[in-house]
């Protein structure tokens, strides 16, 4: 593999993580929920899958087994935020650190161990015999596709191009007026933050059985904070986020690149680029004077029907 | 026959609020309790032990004493700037910076009197601390940049720095270990003998000194007021003509001074050398520390206390054969509750038919 061809491959790949984990985050937060667990998420999902791989070695498997528990862990977030309407930030963090503790416990026996399995390449006929993008583009395992063409796909379709999608991002607008017109505002806000959280344990899944791969602790690194910057930075647009997760894939691929050729900067300043780019890219846009990104309206905010 | 219905109180008083905190933080560890019991631990044997070892001999009580302060410090600066109504997720960060420019002083700096080489250390530390929430600060109040994820990825940034630090140019050229610096040459001294409790040090009169400044200073001068309206409500701030954005900035700078200040005394009292690690999550578990104590800074240091006894578990689950990071679990266990319970409290039942006039035929 040519240099080019190699970092966008690592591009793609790193990024695919981040595309997965802040796609799930988008869709919370389109509904008006605001996770800030995502890390928690990733670093459950990343663990249960390397779990379930290590006895069946089953890649599919394991991404059940994250998806499975990163529904678990929304349930009880979304009941917290939803039902109960605790405090957004503070209930994100605790499922970032009840995530991180747990995975860390449980996941003792197989740190540091290669996962059992790991997901196939799947080359696309035709197309991965393209030169220098060929073999970056079209030679990447299942995930990576979903994370960059299949998931915005559709999740573009859902929000923006159906009547579900519509009622969905009304709900994050104005959950007063949906609850006027008879739409489920808290039923739907429940099922939406299940399955982002679900996509972003999903996430998860792919870091340790794709990208690293093997599970141990702190390997999510972070990546859940950036998956959140990120779904901010992209105004809250699935293909943007996608873009957005490549750039950031882009920067790491760099980091690795400077540091396999040994181009003399210390690893560690190497590894404070992602987060670094991350914080200027937040203010990115008010930089630049487009303003603030619209945010959905009722973001962060719990609905009582009794306050309308 | 009564029927009753349950209510929603838009506000509730404080007492109720922690009372709300202390239920819920017990149910927690009620909960984890079962968590045990369902791995085949006996939770009780276990919570036993941990107060027992943190509370049963002179020794315990200073390792707690020892443990809280950082997180008494953490929790203060998260108090701080949760009192103006902001986040400081990067306490993490803003103690790693001050530990790291504490350090900075005593190995390279001028040896004069102890006194005036903790007091650079300190001030140092501060001013590290203070840096490194700014640009995250300014974000914040001049582009509206989310303060909760700016503060956050910098404690990544610190805590990479560090380990840079003390792996690389400031590591110590004699020892055995990988990623440490050399023992400060004059570390912060130990209390009195005769108040016997030898093993602390001064930090601790720190800790509990700025913990009352800060009360006092909410509570009797016109700056604690003007931070408590912008934190109430910035517009009613705005338009009694307070300055809103200089209270702000002034609170998230103080807050990351407090924060490194932190840093300066675990490193110059407890650890006395900068290492990987000096932080075990310290930031974070502050935030829990404000939150459990509604932000005011003499309740961080009662749940300073506790959050402290909840880490010793992590140690002791650590001798069962439990992994220490279930003490993180039982952290975020605690706050998801915490957070619960608030709302909870906003509840109340009451009867469904009013009390007839005065006489009360019910």
């Amino acid at each position: 593999m040519s240099v080019v061809s190699g970092l966008l491959s690592n591009a793609l790949v790193s990024g695919a993580v981040l595309a997965l984990a802040g796609l799930g985050e988008l869709l919370a937060e389109r509904v008006g929920v605001l996770n800030l667990g995502v890390e928690g998420l990733m670093a459950l999902g990343a663990m249960s899958a390397v779990a379930a791989v290590s006895g069946t070695h089953d890649p599919a498997v394991g991404v059940l087994a994250a998806l499975a528990t990163g529904a678990a862990a929304g349930s009880l977030f979304a009941f917290a935020t939803v039902v109960a309407r605790a405090s957004q930030v503070l209930c994100g963090m605790a499922l970032t650190m009840g995530g991180m503790g747990l995975a860390a416990t449980l996941g003792r026996p197989f740190a540091g161990q290669p996962s059992a399995a790991t997901f196939p390449v799947l080359p696309i006929p035709l197309l991965d015999r393209l030169p220098v993008l060929g073999d970056a583009l079209f030679r990447q395992s299942l995930p990576v596709y979903v994370a960059f063409l299949i998931l915005p796909l559709f999740l573009h379709w859902l929000l923006f191009r159906t009547r579900h999608g519509l009622a969905l991002r009304a709900i994050g607008e104005n959950p007063a007026a949906c609850d006027a017109v008879g739409m489920k505002v808290l039923p739907l806000r429940f099922a939406y933050v299940v399955l982002g959280a679900a996509i972003s344990a999903g996430a998860g899944a792919y870091l340790t059985l794709g990208f690293v791969p093997s599970w141990s602790d702190g390997v999510t690194a972070g990546r859940g904070w950036i998956a959140v910057a990120l779904v901010i930075f992209a105004g809250y647009r699935p293909w943007r986020i996608v873009a957005g997760a490549l750039l950031f894939g882009f920067v790491g691929a760099l980091g690795y690149l400077a540091q396999a050729r040994d181009w003399g900067i210390p690893s560690a300043f190497l590894g404070m680029l992602p987060y670094l780019v991350t914080l200027l890219f937040m203010m990115l846009p008010a930089l630049t004077g487009r303003g603030r990104v619209a945010a959905p309206a009722a973001l962060g905010v719990a609905y009582y029907r009794d306050q309308r | 026959m009564r029927g009753f219905v349950v209510q929603r109180v838009p506000s509730v008083s404080g007492r109720v609020r922690n009372a709300a905190y202390a239920v819920s933080a017990l149910v927690a560890v009620f909960v984890a309790g079962l968590l045990l019991a369902a791995l085949g631990l006996h939770p009780l044997a276990l919570g036993g032990s941990v107060l027992k070892q943190s509370l049963g001999s002179r020794f315990g009580v200073q390792d707690l004493l020892l443990l809280a302060s950082p997180l008494v410090m953490c929790g203060l600066s998260v108090s701080l700037m949760l009192r103006v109504g902001l986040w400081n997720i990067g306490a993490d960060g803003q103690f790693y910076v001050g530990a790291a420019c504490a350090a900075g002083v005593a190995l390279f700096g001028p040896h004069g009197s102890p006194l005036l080489v903790q007091i650079t250390m300190g001030l140092a530390a501060m001013a590290g601390g203070a840096l490194w929430i700014a640009v995250p600060a300014l974000a914040r109040l001049l582009l509206g940049t989310s303060e909760i994820i700016a503060t956050l990825l910098l404690n990544f940034v610190a805590r990479l720095g560090l380990d840079w630090l003390v792996t690389g140019p400031w590591r110590d050229p004699h020892g055995m270990a990988a990623a440490q610096t050399a023992r400060i040459p004059d570390p912060l001294p130990k209390l009195p003998r005769d108040w016997h409790l030898g093993g602390l040090h001064w930090g601790l009169a720190v800790v509990l000194g700025l913990a009352a400044l800060l009360a006092a200073a909410f509570r009797f001068t016109r700056w604690g007021f003007e931070l408590r309206i912008c934190g109430a409500n910035r517009d009613t701030a705005a338009y009694a003509g307070m300055n809103v954005r200089r209270r702000l900035f002034q609170a998230m700078l103080l807050g990351g001074a407090i924060a490194g200040l932190g840093g300066m005394l675990e490193l110059s009292g407890t650890v006395h050398r900068l290492q990987s690690g000096l932080s075990n999550g310290y930031g974070y578990v502050g935030i829990i520390v404000a939150v459990l104590a509604a932000s005011s800074p003499l309740g961080c240091v009662f749940t300073g206390l506790l959050m402290a006894l909840v880490l010793n578990a992590g140690l002791v689950l650590q001798t069962q054969g439990v992994p220490s990071s279930a003490a993180l679990a039982l952290t975020g266990l605690i706050l998801l509750f915490a957070a619960i319970g608030e709302r909870l409290a906003h509840y109340r039942i009451v009867p469904t038919r009013p009390v007839a006039g005065a006489g009360g035929v019910a």
